[in-house]
């Protein structure tokens, strides 16, 4: 037995290392180019000590708008998603979580079915909304789609949360003379805060990788999320195609996510976990 | 003591606000914005410097520069102006976009600017596809048509029939004076059509009638005219990798002294004269191609400004336009970079001759363009015409077409399912029958 | 009473999912177009006579279906692997399942620019060390037979954690004893795997099948940013199909057709893949 472990660990090892490169390996090309001189991108032949370069990250923060300005409105845009999907997502969770059954099944059917829609085919119905509304070119109405297209996974990871919690509790508290703010606010709040972590950051993610809607609803270019901003990036080579500065912007988009990814990642396991599980 | 204070500081509060008065009074410059793709943009720098010193306190004038590639150009403007928001004031706009801004009602009309005298100034290929619905909406910066380059070493005098073409090429290649005969662009893309545009009125047909409103490519000229592309390839005139050309691979193969003729435009003129171009001095220009009883034709590509309906500072973008499009911008833009200039006189100019020597012809060339239809849906067309006539090249024919001129079954089917396709979108997408 | 409190995140979601399909199955009977102004104008059925015609449709919805069944097929088998790899115990486990998490986190058109780079002819890694190997120049972006490829390749790296993560679950849901019972009785791993891990983890792999067949079928970001739907049109997907007729083309009642077409395209797969499903799984009952 322990002989079988053993090997299995030196394959492991190995299988490991390949999985790691396999899920590393882009990124760290794109790091590595970022940092090489546009004549060395071309040209291997530049001997190591003359490749490197710090220009593309220079003309990156110096652009108009500057970089940093696309990871600024991905975060409003996402913060508000956030918080609106929550606000709505909670209290709706802890009612399903209290119908009978039948008309739970129903629903999480119907919850479900949203949930696997290719939201691209939305593009179309919500520029009309955007035009009528004149809601287009504006962070905040961005995030109104945004927690409708998130709702599903909110919805089934707060409703299982809600429905793990013991039945008696929310008696207990009603016995004790809470209203149904109180109720939720101090009770109920607080112990499924594991999964409105999970649904938080998972609805963050979302709102920051989104590409459809937000091309469709933002034109300016100071407003423009992250992969609205890489888009355009992408489409707008002029002569020679400038691929340390995209490189780099590669990196200085990436980094948000990985921070985010590395410190929430027992959150975003369990979400996405607990959603396979019961959906 | 009190009052005096208090009269002291009224007084200062006043010389604050008539200050104010003052500043604000004071005249900012307008701020006009237009965009271009890179290469204009770029063209232009020095021109749009020159301007703002012109009008400085003004006018101050930027040149946005959006992508190289043509429709993205059109793609950003297009995600802003469907949203209501208008970012720049006037847009550098290709021949075959504009009734599509135009009819979305995104254009202001420059008639009042732009009258019949400063129209008939211009050459005949730059005051084509500036009007839509009777009104002018576009004023033109660069024509360019498509021409024949002819090897001068090779023949002496260039071919004026496709008969003669094909009989020339295939003549050449047999013989083995050179590896491939006639290049064109055979892609399935925009320079496509642009190239059967002037084989079609060559054979004297046309892809839209201006007077009915109707495509007429469901007509024997039609046919025939795709016949005879199909037929360069399977007759060996032009290399099979036709199909796969678009205008630098055809410069490419005749820079390098592999091909006898090419369809091209006037841009290919200054390459081909380059130290490195292997038929340097021995390239000629000439019209395409057409029967013994049509007039050749000359597709036309031009870009112009015109200025967006929501712009708020309409005359300063006007005079901008005026500025970029003048004779002095035209000659600057020829000079140094070889654009194509608008006004006929520009093309009898000897320091603009002595530069180019094949600006007369280019010049007579322009005085035969055809456009390509001028609808809204153009785009959609185009990409029906391209796939079906891409398809036919494609295809392996079942004898080979040695009767230059005549339709095959094959090319009469492709231009048929053009036609019915193409009716069929104009009909679902609400074209008046 | 407190029921209410539901309808509001009930009502933005049946507006957003629910609203669209109406009005495109609504528009596709109606000219929408430059030509009307943008204004729906009742047009019979010309819209659906135009799609059964339209070769660019059917072609582009045999590339969408060639390109979501391979992807998610490969996705698939990957995913499961890692997930073998990741379920067993060891030190550091979770810094990689983090690490591995990566490439999802990132946009998609993010890393789209990336791989123009990675791919690129002549100067991408890849490109170098196939000429550096003999292969000479592979062409990986230029050629229609292999552009399609790397679209399947972007699309794999990056959802493939997604499925891992989810068949992982699964597979923590197996308790250990099942495992011993089998191997006790003389089982190989291999066989271990295919009596025991994929049965019980089917309804995950549905699951994961069903989700994934979905947003493959609607591929829009990777596509518009990596290939535009070149070369020639060879990697164009339905959705960047629709979203040119309504964003280049201004033709918002085609737009809608294309996308109610494609939507029942998707529905017509997955029912036909459910049916081959039950077929599949009546044999194996059939087995001893």
């Amino acid at each position: 037995m322990s002989s079988k472990r053993s090997w299995v660990s030196s394959r492991h090892a190995v299988l490991v290392t390949l999985l790691l490169i396999w899920s590393l390996a882009p990124m760290i090309w794109q790091l590595i180019s970022s940092f090489t001189s546009s004549e060395a991108l071309v040209n291997g032949a530049i001997p190591f000590q003359n490749r490197w370069t710090l220009i593309h990250y220079r003309e990156l923060l110096s652009s108009d708008p500057p970089f940093w300005r696309y990871l600024l409105n991905s975060t409003v845009v996402a913060g508000a998603s956030t918080v609106l999907t929550l606000v709505l997502a909670v209290p709706a969770a802890y009612v399903l979580a209290q119908l009978p059954r039948r008309w739970r099944r129903s629903i999480r059917s119907g919850v479900i079915a949203a949930a696997l829609f290719p939201y691209v085919l939305l593009f179309l119905a919500l520029l009309e909304l955007a035009r009528n509304f004149h809601l287009g070119n504006s962070l905040f109405a961005l995030a109104l789609p945004y927690s409708a297209l998130a709702m599903p996974l909110a919805l089934l990871l707060l409703t299982a949360a809600f429905e793990g919690l013991p039945k008696d509790l929310d008696d207990a508290a009603r016995l004790e003379g809470l209203t149904l703010g109180q109720r939720l606010r101090w009770v109920m709040l607080p112990l499924i805060a594991p999964a409105s972590a999970s649904t938080a950051i998972l609805v963050f993610l979302f709102a920051w990788n989104e590409y459809p809607i937000a091309l469709t609803w933002l034109s300016r270019s100071d407003l423009l999320t992250l992969p609205v901003a890489m888009a355009r990036i992408a489409g707008s080579s002029i002569y020679s195609i400038p691929y340390g500065a995209y490189a780099a912007a590669t990196v200085i988009g990436a980094i948000p996510l990985l921070l985010l990814v590395l410190l929430f990642q027992r959150q975003i396991v369990s979400g996405l976990t607990n959603g396979a599980i019961k959906g | 003591m009190r009052r005096g204070f208090r009269i002291a500081s009224g007084l200062i509060g006043l010389l604050f606000v008539l200050a104010c008065l003052a500043w604000s009074g004071q005249k900012q410059p307008v701020p006009v914005s237009i965009l271009m793709p890179a290469p204009y943009a770029d063209a232009s720098t020095q021109m749009v410097e020159a301007f703002n010193r012109e009008h400085r306190g003004s006018i101050h004038l930027e040149v946005i520069r959006g992508p190289l590639e043509t429709e993205s150009i059109s793609d950003l403007a297009i995600s802003s102006l469907l949203l209501g928001d208008t970012p720049f004031d006037a847009l550098l706009m290709d021949v075959t976009w504009l009734p599509k801004y135009a009819e979305a009602g995104w254009l202001e009309p420059l008639d009042p600017w732009f009258d019949q005298a400063a129209l008939d100034q211009l050459i005949l290929g730059a005051r084509l596809g500036n009007h839509h619905k009777g009104q002018l909406y576009r004023w033109p910066l660069g024509a360019d048509v498509g021409v024949l380059y002819w090897r001068t070493d090779l023949m002496d005098s260039p071919p004026s029939t496709p008969e003669q073409l094909s009989d020339i090429a295939i003549n050449l290649v047999q013989t083995k004076r050179v590896t491939n005969g006639y290049v064109w662009q055979g892609r399935q893309y925009e320079g496509l059509s642009c190239n059967f545009v002037e084989v079609l009125h060559g054979f004297g047909g046309q892809w839209l009638n201006p007077a009915t409103g109707q495509l007429e490519l469901d007509a024997t000229s039609a046919a025939r005219a795709a016949a005879w592309m199909q037929s360069l390839i399977t007759t060996g005139a032009s290399p099979k990798a036709v199909i796969n050309y678009s205008e630098s691979e055809s410069l490419q193969a005749f820079k390098a002294g592999d091909a006898a003729f090419m369809r091209n435009w006037p841009y290919a003129w200054a390459e081909l004269q380059k130290p490195e171009s292997n038929v340097r001095g021995n390239v000629g220009i000439a019209l395409m191609v057409a029967e013994p009883d049509q007039s050749p034709a000359a597709t036309v590509g031009s870009w112009g400004l015109s200025l967006l309906k929501q712009s708020p500072h309409q005359e300063a973008a006007v005079e901008a336009i005026r500025y970029l499009t003048s004779e002095a911008a035209q000659r600057e833009r020829f000079l140094n970079q070889g654009y194509t200039p608008t006004s006929k006189s520009l093309f009898r100019d000897p320091e603009l001759i002595a530069v180019s020597s094949a600006l007369p012809e280019i010049a007579k060339a322009l005085e035969y363009s055809v456009s390509r239809p001028p609808s809204p849906l153009y785009a959609q067309l185009s990409d029906l015409l391209q796939r079906q006539l891409n398809g036919l090249l494609t295809a392996e024919p079942e004898k080979t077409n040695r009767d230059v001129g005549t339709a095959t079954a094959a090319s009469a089917a492709a231009m048929n399912r053009v036609q019915t396709k193409s009716d069929m979108l104009l009909k679902a997408t609400g074209a008046e029958a | 009473m407190t029921v209410l409190l539901a309808f509001p995140a009930l009502l933005l979601m049946a507006v957003v999912f629910g609203w669209p399909m109406l009005r495109y199955a609504w528009l596709s009977f109606h000219a929408d177009s430059v030509l009307t102004g943008l204004v729906p104008v009742p047009n019979g059925g010309a819209n659906w006579l135009r799609l059964l015609t339209d070769s660019r449709f059917w072609l582009d919805a045999g590339q969408t279906t060639r390109f979501a069944i391979v992807s998610v097929g490969l996705e698939l088998i990957l995913a499961l692997a890692i997930a073998l790899l990741l379920d067993q115990r060891w030190r550091g486990r979770s810094a990689v399942r983090a690490l591995s998490l990566l490439p999802w986190a990132l946009p998609t058109t993010m890393m789209a620019l990336g791989w123009r780079w990675i791919f690129n002819t002549p100067y991408g890694p890849i490109e170098q060390v196939a000429e550096a190997a003999g292969f000479g120049p592979l062409n990986l972006l230029s050629t229609p037979a292999m552009t399609w490829i790397v679209t399947v390749l972007a699309d794999v790296w990056k959802t493939t954690p997604f499925i891992t993560l989810i068949l992982l679950a699964g597979l923590q849901t197996i308790p250990e004893d099942l495992y011993a019972a089998f191997r006790l009785e003389g089982g190989s791993a291999f066989q271990a795997l295919r009596r025991v891990t994929i049965p019980l983890l089917m309804p995950y792999i549905l699951l994961s099948l069903l989700f994934r067949m979905a947003q493959a079928f609607g591929v829009f970001d990777l596509i518009q940013v990596l290939t535009g739907g070149g070369p020639a049109g060879s990697t164009e997907s339905l959705a960047l199909y629709a979203y040119l007729n309504g964003m280049r083309f201004l033709d918002f009642g085609y737009s809608a057709t294309v996308m109610v077409g494609g939507f029942l395209l998707l529905t017509a797969l997955i029912l036909l893949g459910a049916l081959l499903l039950r077929m599949t799984g009546a044999l194996r009952a059939m087995q001893p």
